[in-house]
């Protein structure tokens, strides 16, 4: 999901070293920029620790915001965390070893669903030499690996137990809980792993395993696992939405270009939200169910900005955010009155990208929609 | 949904209502506190003055309110420090005595005076001229030694102000570090030299002229008499030596490490320098509020708090940005740093009515202004053992939040302080800007070389930093309260913790070096808060060279005179490059487009 994207496009653009990257997120003068202003007010970072963190979903009730972080000394991998609004501290609920991503909150129970490596008997070993690269002050690009012992588990917070709900060979992860608590959508990349692939598609895996990434559905208890999405091209980022239907971004076969789709629980009446000509992901309703908020490098290959687009895509994006370097994964709070995003504006400590948190404008998000003009068409 | 969405909102607004309140009770306090240090009435809290009295027992009567007590073994809450004032000249003399007969004897303020860290000494001697008197550590291994094949114990040395005015930019940034006239009397007494005579080369600016009596605070002399003397006063010496002096200047100015010094025939100076030091008391107020829970067990049982309560006074003694218009009023110091004191006062009375399972140590320093003197004072003879102390927080100019930003510096003296950051974040909810750096100009500086873990909270230079338009109408009191209740938060948190956090050592980035660069006027006001890639103006002076050359608050200065800036210490050190009243090429960006002007730096008297 989100965070993984960026990782991707630096690993697919060689140009893209993740230190450029980095400097490339300079932040900020002390003046806010105004632009954000209009949707955007009392924006505040909110988690400080570590070298990064991302990806914060809402608990149903607004009250927690479960994210990945890197914040272990003995683990230089994500682990997942969850953050309590009212009292301020914050629990770690992923194992602990490993390396973890994309956590969500099961809706009617006391789940968290995210996906882990921690049952890879080498888990430990990958930590230890991550932890010896870094040790070593060499640098070198980050990419997100879509480690193939990847599964999704959901974790009791009553009992602790962990409930492994996939098994399959090849990254799955990127999941969301239907509004009902009682399905999962997520994306997979078993396609590369379950078939004899031809010498082609075997280079393919080796130079970019997420061109395999498909949309897959299946219970809550892990059961019933079925197949959505058949299209060349990393498809993932995958949500419910308030009205049953499932949103996603999939990317073209060059790996640069993304756009918002939804479709049906079962795979059909899939429309394309957004024709952005960029790399437009990470969508997420807004809890109104009237518009989508996504990333999109639309102003600069390395400048990800928020926008948002209307649910039916009959317009052209909105810009939301406007402060230069990396600002992603939009996620509105329940009750649609705040948006938690993750930014690489600080600087300092931790600036790889940290979570932060600010008030939503919503009439003002509804008027800007409104004046928007109509979507140009940028596919062929 | 958009009633329900609606509904939820009030909810939300509801829920904020309850607190408010509260901190609205908080806020008129603390109004109260910054109005009152700020008042006409106290000065502008000079160090050693009446203001400073009056501040403190201000103070004192707010920290009895809250129920804070005088330190353990102590009866009051004032601890007294001692520092210089300031120094005059009480009268000092060169005279020149010739070998074939005949003397001459120069004295006067503008004739000859003595180096405000002389000592009051007399001293005889040959004399012999060490050109610059520069000498570069070997560790630097750069190979410049004004002393190179002299000897000069027992001799008086006769040395240029300032450094090599032709010398390329490399050597020029370098000597520079080593052109304080301190570091240049530290060099002839270690060489066994009685006495120093500094000379303002006509190539120079201030040409000719005696040094003013500086400001400083050093409470000892420097073991060596030295003192500068006039172009009049010093021709004499060059007549003996049979050479011009622009002529002996000019060579030096090359910076070429070969050319060397010289003895002078013919002649023996007695210099008698007389420095009267006026030496004053300075209180820095400390109290603390006890424990509610036994500290058996409880690893540092003590938290500390603190904010310098000084200020300029009405700016005479140095450190004034008045423009001339302003000059000599009163520096209200509302920002800086009655709003530091105000949220230490408000931390000590939040935290008054909570279980505490460590001791709170509030302290409101003095004589920050001058140079931490008040906190170094408290860290050479702690009243408490520095060891116990789990932390220290320090607050220096927290009145200005703008967008709901709040610099924390010093992060890096603790690996535990993000986290209690984040904590207390939450609810504070401000966009924190985090810097590891320790090594800032405010007592947290104290602390990090005592070794302590520590933070300091600041919300960004101005454009009334260090004038007397710092008032206290310009205080931004909604999040000044916010400041104290995150930094309430860290402590209650620090408080509770079963663990003290461990003190990290931070290096410091880049030595500071030689103050050389003080010479020149910009009427820039770096945004130390910054991280920004180069250097961003949080203001510039009225009529300064900088105003000038149409730079403004905001702007992002990214090259000057050809050298790149991505930070203060860049920018510290390309000014010394340049040259007073020659234009200098300086890049900024305004916003997203790049600019070009031209600054020509004046004097700084």
């Amino acid at each position: 999901m989100p965070d993984v994207l960026t990782k991707r496009v630096f690993a697919a653009v060689s140009l893209c070293s993740a230190a450029v990257f980095l400097s490339a997120a300079v932040p900020v003068a002390t003046q806010a920029p105004t632009g954000e202003r209009t949707f955007l007010s009392r924006v505040r970072r909110l988690t400080v620790e570590g070298k990064r963190a991302g990806e914060g979903y809402w608990s149903p009730d607004g009250k927690r915001l479960v994210f990945q972080s890197e914040r272990d000394p003995a683990n230089p991998f994500y682990q997942i965390f969850v953050l309590d609004f009212a009292t301020g501290d914050t629990k770690r609920v992923s194992p602990g070893m490993g390396k973890t991503t994309c956590a969500f909150f099961r809706p009617g129970s006391d789940e968290i669903m995210f996906g882990s490596t921690h049952l890879d008997p080498k888990s430990l070993q990958y930590q230890k030499d991550e932890l010896d690269f870094r040790a070593s002050g060499k640098e070198r690009r980050y990419a997100w690996d879509y480690d193939p012992e990847m599964d999704i588990f959901a974790y009791s917070e009553k009992t602790g137990a962990m409930k492994q709900l996939t098994t399959a060979k090849g990254y799955d992860a990127e999941g969301g809980y239907s509004p009902d608590g009682q399905w999962i959508v997520f994306s997979s990349m078993r396609d590369a792993y379950n078939r004899t692939l031809s010498p082609a598609e075997q280079k393919q895996l080796t130079l970019d395993a997420s061109f395999f990434a498909e949309v897959y559905i299946m219970k809550a208890d892990g059961t019933e696992q079925k197949r959505l999405t058949d299209w060349a091209g990393y498809d993932g980022g995958t949500f419910f939405t308030k009205d049953g239907r499932i949103v996603w971004r999939h990317f073209e076969e060059n790996g640069l270009i993304a756009n918002v789709w939804t479709m049906k629980p079962d795979g059909t009446d899939k429309r394309q939200i957004t024709d952005f000509a960029a790399m437009s992901w990470a969508p997420y309703e807004h809890p109104s169910g009237e518009y989508f908020v996504f990333a999109s490098n639309k102003l600069g290959f390395e400048n990800f900005e928020v926008f948002m687009v209307d649910k039916a895509g009959i317009k052209e994006p909105v810009q939301i955010t406007h402060t230069p370097g990396f600002d992603g994964l939009p996620v509105p709070s329940p009750d649609g009155t705040q948006m938690a995003f993750t930014s690489a504006r600080a600087g300092g400590p931790g600036s790889a990208g940290q979570i932060y948190l600010a008030q939503w404008n919503h009439e003002a998000a509804m008027a800007a929609l409104k004046a928007a003009p109509p979507r140009k068409a940028n596919t062929k | 949904m958009k009633n329900s969405l609606r509904a939820s909102l009030l909810i939300a607004l509801a829920a904020v209502a309850a607190p408010h309140a509260q901190s609205t009770a908080v806020q008129s306090r603390t109004k109260t506190q910054v109005e009152t240090l700020a008042a006409d009435k106290f000065e502008g809290r000079l160090t050693g003055s009446p203001g400073e009295k009056l501040a403190a027992d201000y103070i004192i009567s707010e920290l009895k309110r809250i129920g804070a007590k005088p330190l353990p073994g102590l009866t009051d809450f004032r601890m007294p420090f001692t520092f210089t004032a300031g120094s005059k000249d009480g009268g000092t003399t060169m005279t020149i005595t010739r070998d074939a007969g005949g003397a001459q004897t120069f004295t006067g303020a503008a004739i000859v005076q003595a180096l405000s860290f002389s000592d009051t000494v007399e001293a005889t001697g040959r004399v012999v001229f060490a050109g610059y008197g520069l000498v570069v550590p070997e560790a630097q291994n750069f190979g410049y030694d004004s002393y190179a094949g002299l000897e000069v114990k027992d001799k008086i040395v006769v040395v240029f102000r300032y450094f090599p005015e032709d010398a390329d930019q490399k050597t020029r940034a370098i000597l520079a570090r080593y052109a304080d006239l301190r570091y240049k009397a530290q060099a002839a007494r270690q060489r066994g030299a009685k006495g120093m005579i500094v000379i303002t080369g006509p190539n120079s600016p201030n040409a000719g002229t005696v040094v003013p009596m500086s400001f400083d605070t050093a409470i000892a002399g420097s073991g060596i008499a030295a003192a500068s003397v006039s172009g009049d006063a010093f021709a004499p010496i060059m007549a003996a030596a049979g050479k011009s002096l622009g002529a002996v200047q000019k060579e030096f100015d090359s910076g070429n490490p070969h050319v060397a010094g010289f003895a002078i025939p013919g002649i023996t100076v007695t210099l008698k320098t007389n420095v009267i030091r006026q030496q004053q008391t300075g209180n820095n107020v400390v109290a603390y509020l006890p424990a509610t829970t036994p500290l058996t067990g409880v690893v540092k049982p003590w938290v500390a708090v603190g904010a310098h309560y000084d200020h300029l006074g009405r700016g005479t003694t140095g450190g004034s940005l008045a423009g001339k218009e302003e000059a000599n009023a009163i520096h209200h110091g509302a920002d800086d740093n009655a709003s530091g004191t105000a949220t230490v006062l408000a931390i000590g009375e939040a935290l008054s009515t909570q279980p505490r399972k460590r001791h709170l140590l509030i302290a409101l320093w003095s004589g920050e202004e001058l140079g931490l003197l008040g906190s170094a004072a408290f860290v050479a003879k702690p009243p408490v053992p520095l060891d116990a102390l789990a932390g220290y927080l320090n607050f220096d100019m927290v009145g200005r939040v703008a967008d709901n930003k709040l610099t924390v510096q010093a992060t890096g003296t603790s690996a535990m302080w993000p986290k209690l950051l984040e904590q207390a974040n939450i609810a504070a909810g401000f966009d924190l800007v985090l810097q590891e750096d320790p090594y800032q100009p405010t007592d947290v500086g104290s602390f990090n070389t005592a070794s302590v873990a520590c933070l300091t909270f600041f919300t960004g230079a101005h454009q009334e930093y260090h004038r007397p338009s710092d008032t206290a109408d310009k205080i931004n009191y909604e999040d000044l309260v916010r400041v104290g209740e995150l930094a309430s938060g860290v402590i209650k948190r620090l408080m509770d913790s079963p663990e003290a956090p461990l003190f990290t050592k931070v290096e410091q980035k880049t030595e500071t070096g030689g103050r050389a660069g003080l010479r020149l006027f910009t009427g820039t006001i770096p945004d130390y808060a910054s991280d920004v890639k180069g250097l961003l103006l949080g203001g510039v002076i009225g009529g300064g060279p900088a105003e000038q050359a149409g730079l403004a608050k905001g702007d992002v200065v990214i090259e000057i005179a050809g050298q790149s800036i991505t930070n203060i210490y860049d920018y510290t050190f390309a000014l010394e490059l340049l040259k007073i009243g020659q234009p200098a090429k300086v890049l900024y960006m305004r916003g997203s487009e790049k600019r070009e002007t031209s600054l020509t730096p004046a004097a700084r008297k």
